[in-house]
């Protein structure tokens, strides 16, 4: 259900090094676009910005509420997607490819490694849901 | 944790693949398979059905039930003609609002009052203890025994004339009322609605002929619509929301009632309605638009971005207020779905239709301006194509 050559976070963001670089990609998984709902405002910081795992680095809202987006590693904005926050639908149609969020330069490898696998992830939203 | 409380359309709404949430401790419908947007834009456009009978619902009938409501309510209710609704307040003594509710007339010797499910308790006691004070009047709280659904947007009145057997609609001005038999059961019909339709119904009907009610009007093209939409059809109507636009403000302070621009329908002064709870302050408030330092104002967002209730309002530097209730709601613009955020707002009286403001959300300024309202007028009547 998702994709393997991706990581994961706790807080549904997916995340994908880049091949040869240090650079992460830095999305959000089509489980949180279904449970956000109406998808209304998408805001992304700046390329320049520096940012830490487990911080917000920007936020979503839906018609109700607004989430916060959390970076799944620590490293300075090099790019973000100009393309979604203009075309929110991206985000249902191709969360995986077109609805990047940012990219990322990092600084330590290990945290980008030590995130969640594909089918970890799934278990975690098992798990979760069998909770409820 | 307190044990919430479901409506007799629970059921249905689990059926319907409703997104189920936590509401004033009842579980409601937020959205069903369509979405909030979608379901909005169906409202504005077709039909959209709502379950509302978690509001409360008090009865009062005996002779002195008109002394007692004139006391407790600032509008008129001496000049309720039978078949007819008005919108009311349940003020305080210092001239701010208990809550806000709707009181309905469908026969000579009874009177109908629905207030907010979140004040229900409140309301309950607070008229309680005034009632002893008053012989030959009865309050009966029915809120568990009639099912109450709204129906609202431009082709409610076509399903509701195809569904009646018996009985005719109210005729056609806001806050009538009528009785009608559907399905050969007995349906009170109220002109009257939260969402700013100029075609909108508020149906009664006992508790165990909800269900019946309920299946006819999705049969017949309503569409069901959650809490979601309900808030954003009622905030691009302009209309307040209790503990938002009335009651207690975020800073702690008691919102004046006729800082609310549409009290001015909810309040009288008329030599009918003698002295009542509130009265004083309220004609103060009247008096002077000094007396009330703050307004509830429409603001457009000009920029990117939501105001959420909370964010703070400035005038250049000068901060004038905070958002009340602020959301996103979609419009077409050719043939293409959008959305734009829109708010309300408790703002310096003095500011005006087209003054430019900015918003902090999140640290982040965003500009709005004020407005008169956000929807387009629309004619009774006019339906909007489909």
């Amino acid at each position: 259900m998702f994709p393997d050559e991706l990581k994961y976070t706790k807080t549904h963001e997916w995340a994908k090094m880049e091949e040869n670089t240090d650079v992460v990609i830095v999305g959000i998984t089509d489980h949180a676009v279904k449970q956000l709902g109406d998808i209304a405002f998408l805001e992304l910081p700046e390329a320049g910005n520096k940012i830490k795992k487990d911080s917000p680095f920007g936020a979503i809202e839906s018609i109700k509420a607004v989430f916060d987006l959390t970076s799944p590693v620590t490293g300075e904005v090099i790019e973000t997607n100009q393309q979604i926050t203009d075309n929110l639908e991206l985000l249902n149609t191709d969360p995986y490819e077109q609805g990047w969020m940012i990219k990322i330069k990092i600084e330590n490898k290990n945290e980008f490694e030590s995130l969640m696998n594909a089918s970890v992830y799934e278990g975690f939203l098992n798990e979760k849901g069998e909770e409820h | 944790m307190t044990k919430s409380h479901r409506t007799l359309f629970y059921d249905r709404h689990v059926a319907l693949g409703a997104n189920m949430i936590e509401f004033e401790e009842w579980e409601m419908p937020l959205y069903y398979r369509l979405g909030i947007v979608e379901e909005h834009l169906a409202t504005r456009r077709e039909a959209g059905l709502f379950d509302v009978s978690h509001m409360g619902r008090f009865l009062f009938r005996g002779k002195n039930t008109i002394p007692f409501l004139q006391h407790v309510l600032s509008n008129d209710a001496s000049s309720l003609n039978i078949n007819h609704s008005q919108y009311t307040i349940i003020p305080n003594a210092v001239g701010g609002a208990i809550d806000d509710a709707y009181l309905y007339r469908f026969s000579d010797d009874k009177y109908l009052l629905v207030v907010n499910a979140s004040n229900r308790e409140k309301d309950w006691k607070h008229f309680k203890g005034i009632i002893k004070d008053f012989n030959k009047v009865e309050i009966i709280d029915q809120s568990e025994d009639i099912a109450m659904l709204a129906l609202q947007g431009p082709i409610s009145e076509h399903i509701l004339t195809s569904i009646i057997n018996s009985g005719s609609l109210p005729e056609q001005k806001r806050n009538a009322l009528s009785n009608a038999k559907i399905n050969g059961y007995d349906v009170q019909i109220a002109r009257t609605g939260y969402t700013g339709e100029p075609i909108c119904f508020e149906l009664f009907t006992k508790r165990e002929n909800g269900p019946m009610l309920w299946d006819i009007l999705l049969k017949n093209g309503a569409i069901p619509v959650g809490l979601g939409a309900r808030d954003t059809l009622r905030l691009e109507a302009g209309l307040p929301l209790y503990g938002h636009e009335l009651g207690i403000d975020q800073e702690g302070k008691e919102i004046p009632i006729f800082s609310c621009p549409l009290s001015k329908f909810a309040v009288s002064f008329s030599s009918l309605k003698d002295n009542f709870i509130g009265k004083k302050a309220l004609a103060k408030q009247y008096s002077s638009i000094e007396n009330l330092p703050r307004t509830i104002m429409s603001v457009a967002v000009l920029g990117k971005g939501i105001a959420r209730e909370g964010c703070k309002v400035f005038k250049k530097e000068k901060y004038v207020g905070f958002i009340t209730s602020g959301t996103m709601v979609p419009y077409m613009k050719n043939n293409i779905k959008r959305l734009h955020a829109i708010c309300l707002g408790l703002l310096d009286s003095n500011l005006k239709i087209g003054d430019i403001l900015n918003i902090d959300v999140r640290g982040r300024r965003i500009d709005g301006v004020i407005v008169s309202c956000f929807m387009p007028k629309r004619k009774r009547g006019k339906h909007v194509s489909r």
